[in-house]
């Protein structure tokens, strides 16, 4: 048997206003911060075409399919609140989603943070839990599988996740960790028994990236070819982890990727040696068949599948230095509006639009980014952590 | 293949961008062993060539530049005349056998179109700046208009420096779009020098070139940060008396220093030192200096409103007006180094992609369209 294990994330950042080095030291409130307006244009745009007609298809497809048809979603925390404050519907069709027993939600820092790569674990653990309970009273729901930002993993975050008491971690299947191996088996991690779900990269970016692509060979991918080629891979399972705003964003409706969609659960079920699986139905079902060893973090992201994405360049490497720095002191304030701001200035998108990558994966960050160029978004994004420096400091 | 080239300026005479590019271009192409005999103004500072198949021609005399206005002064009267004998000149001296006639801007337009006639073959015209650039789009004189298009409708083929001009060549020349093809400048590498808190505007000072903004841009620095760099305005021209009186109404002449007109190496010199470089151009078709600035390692904060700012990926870009914007990103790179570190590193790298081979390899695409 080869399981399908069909996980999407599902993630808004909260995107700054414009902060120049004149508007330092005069903030009045840390949510200031964020331009509200440009969110909410963004998050109605997106929920329309994408968050709620997939809802809508993905909750049809699972009754047409008896159950039978599973998924999988790890909804960040910065998501949930918009969806609180501009569509609650949208959190609705995630119930009845939930509701329908077919599907399964993952833990991650409710931030969507880098707080897995901080010196000290505590703030990590402290957004694992702020997640763990958003889903306990929304859904009712304990995940047993993490999935930490943008799937970056090492050895050291996987320690912390066990001893959490998870019993499995979703990260890339990156041939760097793999070399020969296959990704479509569990792993186990090095030096404790938590078990790995491996990203089968080609299958995820076939849908995620190369689906409208008109130079690629398998352009157009219908759901029948693309059934065909996975029952073709050797293996217990097949994880496909990609973003959500894939259907619908990333790839417009009129590319055809609702029709896509909307066929692949039966193309899939027609081949009698496979079916879907929830990530919690992947480890408990599969044993490992060997160990990862990963001491440097590596994630999904970009050609290199590391964390040069928000770390690559000494202007992310300073912001995050500051951000991290900040966190002891505002710890001690207790002031719950700065600990969210702080929080909220801590998603990983903030480092993602300053990214000076070229080529290919320059392109692909420009595509997401609302600034002019990197250089803009790190002069807006420490104009704002330097009042936020500011605001900390005892007043004389 | 050879090429009869009509220009105005050629190094160590130049005055503005057109000169820098036709030196290298005419250097560019020789070395792709094209001919090339560039004809020019007598001037006086002798314009040589060290390639056997590049030839200097110094035809006549001159008494203007291509950049001056016909209401300055000392050139009344004797503004328009100078440019119709330069160009009859030419059209006299130009003779034998070329493949393509290539001439850049308007002054030489003129001589350009009556070439085409006289020899039968193409002629492709660069435009490098319009009447429009010159003006800062206030009271653009139709004289230089008719004649500017007069030579893009009669050339076979227009180069544009960049995107931005050949918008403007669309919508206020009504040329077609696929009659124009557009060739970016390019930059022969300076190196860097130590650093000083100088933050640089180095141009004509004339509306087009936007140096008022400048010294407000300064004002707000001064006034609000405890970083007090010295703002050099380099060059000369019909503003500076204006803009003296403006900085020392703003209160800030002292932080000011007003050079002149700076030689070739004491502008080399100057990029070198200076920490951020500033193009506030209120409609600038290039700006080759951008890039000289960068390839020296220093940052460049550019208006949106030129070729450059499309051409090139690592500088900030600004709005020529809005001058809070332009203090925020000039205070930015003097205050976080992580900035100004990543942008010149990456700058720098990026100038290798300005070759003048390949602005020599694209011509040669151009001309070979039209032969």
């Amino acid at each position: 048997m080869t399981s399908v294990c069909f996980y999407f994330e599902v993630h808004q950042p909260m995107r700054l206003n414009r902060f120049s080095v004149f508007n330092i030291g005069k903030t009045e409130s840390p949510f200031d911060y964020f331009d509200n307006q440009l969110n909410e244009k963004i998050f109605h745009k997106v929920a329309n075409k994408c968050y709620l007609p997939t809802n809508k298809l993905l909750l049809d497809l699972i009754d047409q399919h008896d159950k039978k048809f599973r998924i999988s979603y790890s909804l960040t925390g910065t998501f949930i609140e918009y969806c609180q404050k501009h569509v609650p519907e949208i959190i609705d069709s995630f119930k009845d989603l939930v509701g329908t027993g077919a599907v399964d939600l993952i833990e991650e820092t409710y931030f969507h943070s880098l707080s897995g790569l901080y010196t000290d674990l505590t703030e990590f653990e402290e957004q694992v839990y702020l997640h763990n309970s958003m889903l306990k009273d929304l859904f009712h729901v304990t995940p047993k599988v993490f999935r930490n930002t943008e799937a970056i993993y090492d050895n050291r975050i996987a320690k912390k996740v066990a001893d959490m008491g998870y019993k499995g971690i979703i990260t890339e299947g990156a041939k760097k960790i793999l070399d020969w191996r296959s990704p479509n088996y569990v792993y186990k991690a090095v030096d404790n028994d938590i078990k790995v779900l491996l990203r089968n990269y080609m299958l995820s970016d076939d849908i995620g990236f190369r689906f409208s692509a008109q130079g690629w060979t398998g352009f157009p991918l219908t759901a029948d070819k693309y059934s065909s080629w996975m029952a073709q891979n050797q293996g217990d399972l097949i994880n496909l982890f990609m973003d959500y705003e894939t259907f619908g964003e990333h790839h417009w409706q009129d590319t055809g990727i609702f029709e896509f969609l909307k066929h692949l659960p039966e193309n899939v079920l027609n081949h009698e040696h496979m079916d879907f699986v929830t990530v919690r139905q992947a480890v408990e079902r599969y044993e490992p068949r060997g160990t990862i060893d990963v001491p440097w973090a590596i994630s999904w992201a970009d050609e290199d599948r590391d964390v040069s994405t928000w770390l690559g360049n000494d202007m992310q490497r300073a912001c995050f230095q500051e951000l991290q720095d900040l966190g002891p002191q505002i710890k001690k304030e207790k002031n719950q509006k700065k600990l969210e701001a702080w929080r909220k200035l801590q998603t990983s998108d903030h480092l993602y639009y300053i990214s000076t990558k070229g080529f290919e994966d320059g392109a692909v960050h420009s595509y997401f980014s609302h600034y002019d160029s990197p250089y803009d978004g790190f002069i807006n994004y420490m104009n704002i952590l330097q009042d936020f420096k500011q605001g900390m400091k005892p007043k004389p | 293949m050879k090429v009869a080239m009509i220009g105005w300026e050629y190094p160590p005479f130049k005055t503005g961008g057109l000169g820098t590019h036709c030196y290298g271009l005419t250097r560019g192409l020789a070395d792709k062993n094209v001919d090339v005999d560039f004809y020019m103004p007598k001037t006086n500072k002798k314009a040589i060539s060290d390639k056997d198949n590049l030839h200097i021609i110094e035809v006549g005399e001159a008494s203007i530049y291509p950049y001056d206005r016909p209401e300055d002064s000392e050139l009344e009267g004797n503004f328009f005349e100078s440019v119709y004998r330069y160009n009859d000149l030419i059209v006299k001296k130009v003779n034998g056998k070329y493949d393509v006639i290539h001439c850049h801007d308007w002054l030489t337009m003129k001589a350009g179109v009556q070439l085409k006639e006289k020899l039968g073959v193409p002629l492709v015209v660069s435009v490098h700046s319009t009447e429009y650039d010159r003006s800062g789009w206030i009271y653009p004189n139709q004289w230089f208009i008719d004649i500017e298009k007069e030579g893009m409708e009669k050339a076979d083929i227009i180069i544009a420096v960049s995107n931005f001009t050949k918008r403007i060549l669309v919508e206020k020349y009504n040329i077609p779009e696929e009659k124009i093809h557009v060739v970016h400048n390019a930059v022969y590498r300076l190196g860097r020098g130590e650093k000083q808190d100088i933050v640089l505007f180095l141009g004509r000072l004339t509306i087009q070139k936007g140096p008022e903004f400048f010294l407000k841009a300064a004002k707000k620095i001064l006034d609000h940060s405890d970083i007090k760099p010295t703002f050099v305005v380099a060059g000369k021209g019909e503003m500076l008396s204006r803009l003296i009186n403006q900085s020392v109404d703003l209160g800030i002449s002292q932080h000011i220093m007003f050079t002149g007109l700076l030689t070739e190496e004491e502008v080399e010199h100057i990029y070198r030192i200076a920490r951020v470089y500033v193009m506030p151009s209120v409609s600038e078709p290039f700006g080759i200096t951008a890039l000289e600035a960068i390839s020296a390692g220093t940052p460049v904060v550019v208006s949106k409103t030129a070729g450059v700012a499309e051409a090139l990926t690592n500088c900030l870009r600004v709005d020529f007006w809005d001058v809070d914007e332009m203090a925020n990103k000039i205070i930015s790179l003097l205050k976080y180094d992580v900035l100004h570190s990543t942008i010149s590193d990456e700058g720098e790298k990026e100038c290798d992609l300005f070759t003048w081979d390949g602005v020599a390899d694209e011509t040669m695409q151009v001309y070979r369209g039209v032969i």
